[in-house]
């Protein structure tokens, strides 16, 4: 049963993984943010899953609010963004995409060298899970600095969020619950603030290629 | 105590509140603000007051707040900037600069960076600390381009999603030290308590505390301009508004290095202080080492505040690497430089208004146009260069004493070096600004007064410092060195 | 005796039983596409028409090209004989495992490539180098994404990996496991020509490139080939099968075993047929210089799977 729990949440963090990996593959945003809300919904059944058999009320709450905020509200919120700013459909990334790719499975191992520590002190069931949300928080980095769209840039972050909530699920079955909703409540803050500036920037540039960002460079 | 506390914290919530419910934006919400800024100032100093009696105040469920020597030192420092900026900041006086939609934004979101500031330095919750430091990024982001054009939406683009990257890899540290610390203790309410994480620090596995310290340093290095992370730093400071660099540059990096303290005096116990004494040395001198060679050509003298805000945070940064002669002189230099840079940019400010350019090429006769101003920017350029009689050359000094006595003879060479290329740059600079004739259309004369009062008792304070501080003040200072370096 | 029994009998059931998989497909393709479709049993035709027909040799043509779709048939059916089809052990397991069989298609592929480039026409040139580009990058990652399942097991000797699944079901659903798989599936329709990859009905010269290689054999030439390239989809539909979803394959050699080997074998078969029907159906042709993305996601989901499969204990 145990055996189970660990293979089903690695499972999990795959899925949740090859989302992040997702978007270093397809260009559209179409594409990115259908990635973005299907690892978030991964995420969330992790969440569920881990919740159902440790009984945990406070990981359900987590889970419903991963499904509603980072699942349904924030996809709907970008798929806005995109629409009102259109903007080429594809813009070349700095790294090309089998680069990209093959970079992100290096980080993946990278990442697993990373947590090799921690694996020997954790002694939860879920364990195995943790290099995969270490990778995703790798590889999220990676598209926020190759990607060169304002909106992927925010998808990256988004996805970085995903990956560190993985993480702390897997390590601790969760984190405090005040904790929690603080954090929620500055990811959902950041958002918006981040939608605002995009806004902004769409104004005064007419385009949110972050290339044109280049006044500054003294 | 409670009173003190809820005081401190209170004050600039209630202020953001006002300002954010009255519409429109009228003077008095500007005036209630500045009020509640002080009554914020006063409530840090009677804090800091109980603790050099001996309590260390706390609050909340399980101790969720607690203001030791440390926390007290930095919520004063914190609670004076913010005053700063609230009293010479737009909105309270007769302001053409500044739209009343401008001047009403500028109020509420700098109350609550204050707000959120105090918080971050007096959560004894490493988790709360956290939240509180990424809710001052999400405040100060949408006040950078409070005038709004493309350069400041660049710069506070590149300040919303390199200060929210950083702080989500201070997130994956926090996580990695309450993983540890679970692993260790169970699950319990103070799980993330830093008293918590004191006490159980010498017998948690030291590879995963190193490595969540990388993180720590990392994430919160990125909010503090540390190199390699600090690209956002002159872009942000330098196309905000005065007030709020001032206390972006004054406070918020202070901080940012107190999360970082927090958790090294954590990490210490349980890797040893060489891991984390070698990593913070890497990062500071990387920063200084950008900052010196940056400031050399360097044609706006924002940009040239923030570069030497970037250059300063590396010293202390060094400092907090050298063992406790080091911390103690980090700490000074924290104090110091919060009064310095807060003067500065709020004189720069003066100086755009008057000038309308940011080119330094462009200001020269500053001391025929404003005196005042001009001879307080001096003295400020000189205290950040680290001359007597201002406290920073005594920062510096023991800065240099502690890298000698921790063996490192060779890298305090380097750091002057380094020092010195800075000061030449800085000084050479301001030179040309200070005399030559004043360009055409330039009005002669101060005008806002008033307004010179605050930063004229700052360039006091800075000479108080160096001349030995107040005897509260240094004994203050002496019990965080000794919270620091235990 | 047995086992040399049980190699002939493999040996003659792959190669009955490939035409029938890919006419399967054909039929369901053109069944989803709202069309009535040759019967799943055309190819076997196609082959006997073929082997009866004259072979036509350009003049500038080599040894190479007579010689290639002998050698490309050879490899491919002793590769086929290679992989666990009916039973475990394997008949000829001594002499061969995973990186055998991967040496063989190789060879297939660069004789067929070899064989495209000698009567110096256009087309075959321009397919000989599209096809060495889809295998620079869809080889390794065949080897790679087995060698994961060979990490759990121990061995590289395919048998092997089929005893072990069976014996620890809990590691067909591992990350690993799937990954694998995953990655094994796409470079199972870049090996064979399959959509998004290349369109095994086009002879279009933008989109086509196994046909491309092909375009000028005739006679039983190209019935070898073609029957080569059927073999190929069955072996790759056996790799499929039976290194991830093993129960069925027999272990002891009676003809109970065997038969109900043979009866999950092609049930298999079948569901896999779909499967790749539906997708092919599903999918649009990828443009050429996008194939190189495709394959580059099946690399990094084997380096995944191995990743997984090793350093988690």
């Amino acid at each position: 049963m145990d055996s189970a729990f660990g293979h089903l949440t690695v499972l999990g963090s795959s899925l949740v993984l090859l989302c992040g990996l997702t978007l270093l593959w397809r260009r559209g945003s179409a594409a990115h943010i259908g990635a973005f809300a299907a690892q978030s919904v991964a995420l969330a059944a992790t969440a569920g899953l881990i919740a159902v058999v440790t009984g945990s009320r406070e990981l359900w709450v987590v889970a419903v609010i991963l499904l509603g905020l980072k699942g349904i509200l924030m996809p709907i919120l970008l798929k806005r963004m995109d629409r009102r700013f259109g903007g080429p459909r594809e813009l070349e990334p700095y790294v090309n995409t089998a680069t990209s790719l093959v970079i992100g499975g290096l980080l993946v191992v990278l990442a697993y060298i990373v947590t090799w520590p921690i694996l020997d002190v954790s002694r939860l069931p879920t364990r195995a899970g943790m290099p995969l949300a270490m990778g995703l928080i790798f590889v999220s980095l990676f598209v926020i600095i190759s990607r060169k769209k304002a909106l992927t840039q925010v998808i990256g972050f988004l996805a970085l969020e995903n990956g560190i909530a993985l993480l702390a699920m897997l390590g601790t079955y969760g984190i405090p619950f005040i904790v929690e909703m603080g954090v929620f409540l500055d990811a959902l803050m950041g958002f918006l603030v981040m939608q605002i500036v995009i806004y902004r920037i769409q104004e005064t540039f007419e385009s949110i290629d972050v290339e044109q960002l280049n006044r500054l460079s003294q | 105590m409670r009173l003190s506390y809820l005081a401190l914290v209170g004050a600039p919530l209630a202020a953001a509140l006002a300002a954010a419910l009255v519409r429109p934006y009228l003077r008095g919400v500007g005036a209630a603000g500045a009020l509640l800024s002080t009554l914020s100032l006063v409530a840090a100093l009677r804090l800091a007051g109980q603790v050099l009696a001996g309590a260390t105040p706390t609050w909340g469920p399980s101790e969720m707040m607690r203001v030791d020597a440390l926390s007290a030192l930095l919520a004063v420092c914190v609670a004076f900037v913010a005053a700063l900026a609230a009293w010479l900041g737009p909105g309270l006086g007769r302001d053409e600069r500044y739209t009343p939609a401008q001047a009403r934004r500028f109020r509420i979101f700098s109350s609550l960076f204050a707000f959120t500031m105090l918080i971050a330095v007096t959560a004894n919750n490493v988790a709360i600390m956290w939240v509180a430091v990424e809710a001052t990024t999400i405040a100060s982001a949408l006040l950078i381009p409070l005038h709004v054009s493309k350069a400041s939406v660049e710069a506070s683009w590149k300040y919303i999603l390199i200060g929210s990257v950083g702080i989500a890899l201070a997130f994956v540290g926090t996580v990695l030290g309450y993983f540890d610390y679970v692993h260790l203790a169970g699950e319990r309410e103070s799980a993330l308590n830093w008293t918590s994480l004191m006490a159980a620090a010498p017998s948690m596995h030291p590879r995963v505390m190193a490595l969540a310290f990388v993180f720590i340093v990392i994430g919160y290095g990125t909010k503090a301009g540390l190199a390699p992370m600090h690209t956002w730093l002159p872009d942000a400071h330098a196309e905000a508004p005065a007030p709020l660099s001032a206390m972006m540059s004054g406070v918020l990096l202070a901080v940012a290095l107190y999360a970082i303290i927090r958790w090294k005096v954590v990490v210490d116990l349980t890797v040893g202080s060489t891991l984390p004494d070698r990593l913070l040395l890497v990062l500071g001198l990387a920063s200084l080492a950008v900052a010196a060679l940056s400031l050399i050509g360097q044609r706006q003298y924002k940009r040239l505040l923030a570069y030497s805000s970037i250059e300063h945070t590396g010293l202390m940064c060094v400092g907090l690497g050298l063992g406790p002669l080091g911390a103690f002189a980090a700490l000074l230099h924290l104090v110091n430089h919060a009064v310095a840079k807060g003067m500065m940019f709020l004189l720069s400010g003066r100086i755009l208004d008057r000038y309308h350019t940011t080119e330094m090429g462009e200001v020269s006769g500053l001391l025929r146009v404003m005196p005042v101003t001009g001879g307080l920017f001096a003295a400020g350029m000189l205290a950040l260069a680290g001359l007597p009689p201002f406290g920073i050359f005594f920062s510096k000094l023991s800065l240099v004493r502690a890298g000698f006595a921790t063996g490192h003879p060779w890298l305090m060479a380097f750091v002057l070096v380094l020092l010195l290329a800075a000061v030449i740059a800085m000084l050479a600079q301001i030179n040309r600004m200070l005399y030559g004739a004043p360009p055409d259309g330039v009005r002669v004369g101060e005008s806002n007064r008033w307004g010179l009062v605050p930063l004229a008792l700052c360039a006091i304070l800075l000479v108080a410092f160096g001349l030995g501080g107040f005897g509260a003040f240094q004994t203050l200072l002496d019990r965080a060195v000794a919270i620091v370096s235990r | 005796m047995a086992r040399g029994a049980l190699a002939l009998l493999q040996g003659l059931l792959v190669l009955a039983l490939a035409p029938g998989v890919v006419g399967l497909v054909r039929w369901l393709k053109a069944r989803l596409q709202n069309r009535r479709g040759a019967p799943a049993w055309q190819p076997y035709f196609e082959l006997r028409k073929l082997f009866g027909k004259e072979v036509v040799v350009s003049e500038n043509a080599s040894w190479l090209f007579r010689a290639a779709p002998y050698v490309v048939f050879v490899s491919t059916a002793a590769a086929a004989l290679l992989v666990p089809v009916l039973a475990v052990p394997l008949p000829i397991d001594a002499v061969g495992d995973l990186l055998v069989v991967v040496y063989l298609l190789l060879l297939g592929t660069v004789f067929l490539a070899l064989a495209g480039l000698d009567p110096g026409s256009a087309f075959g040139g321009m397919g000989s180098s599209r096809e060495m580009t889809v295998a620079a990058l869809a080889e390794p990652t065949v080897a790679l994404a087995i060698f994961a399942l060979a990490l759990s097991a121990g061995s590289t000797n395919l048998g092997q990996i089929v005893a072990r699944t069976m014996a620890d079901p809990a590691a067909a659903v591992s990350p690993g496991y799937l990954l694998a798989f995953g990655a094994l599936f796409v470079v199972t329709l870049a090996e064979n020509g399959r959509l998004p990859v290349d369109n095994p009905a086009t002879h279009l010269e933008l989109t086509m490139i196994h046909e491309a290689m092909i375009l000028e054999y005739s006679g039983r030439y190209l019935a070898l080939i073609e029957w080569a390239a059927w073999l190929k989809v069955l072996l790759f539909f056996s790799l499929l099968g039976n290194l991830f979803v093993p129960w069925g394959v027999a272990t002891v050699l009676t003809w109970a075993a065997l038969g109900w080997a043979l009866a999950t074998l092609l049930a298999k078969l079948v569901v896999l047929a779909v499967a790749l029907a539906v997708f092919e159906t599903r999918v649009a042709k990828l443009r050429l210089f996008r194939v190189p993305e495709l394959l580059a996601v099946s690399f990094v989901l084997a380096v995944l799977a191995i990743t997984v499969s090793f350093l988690v204990r």
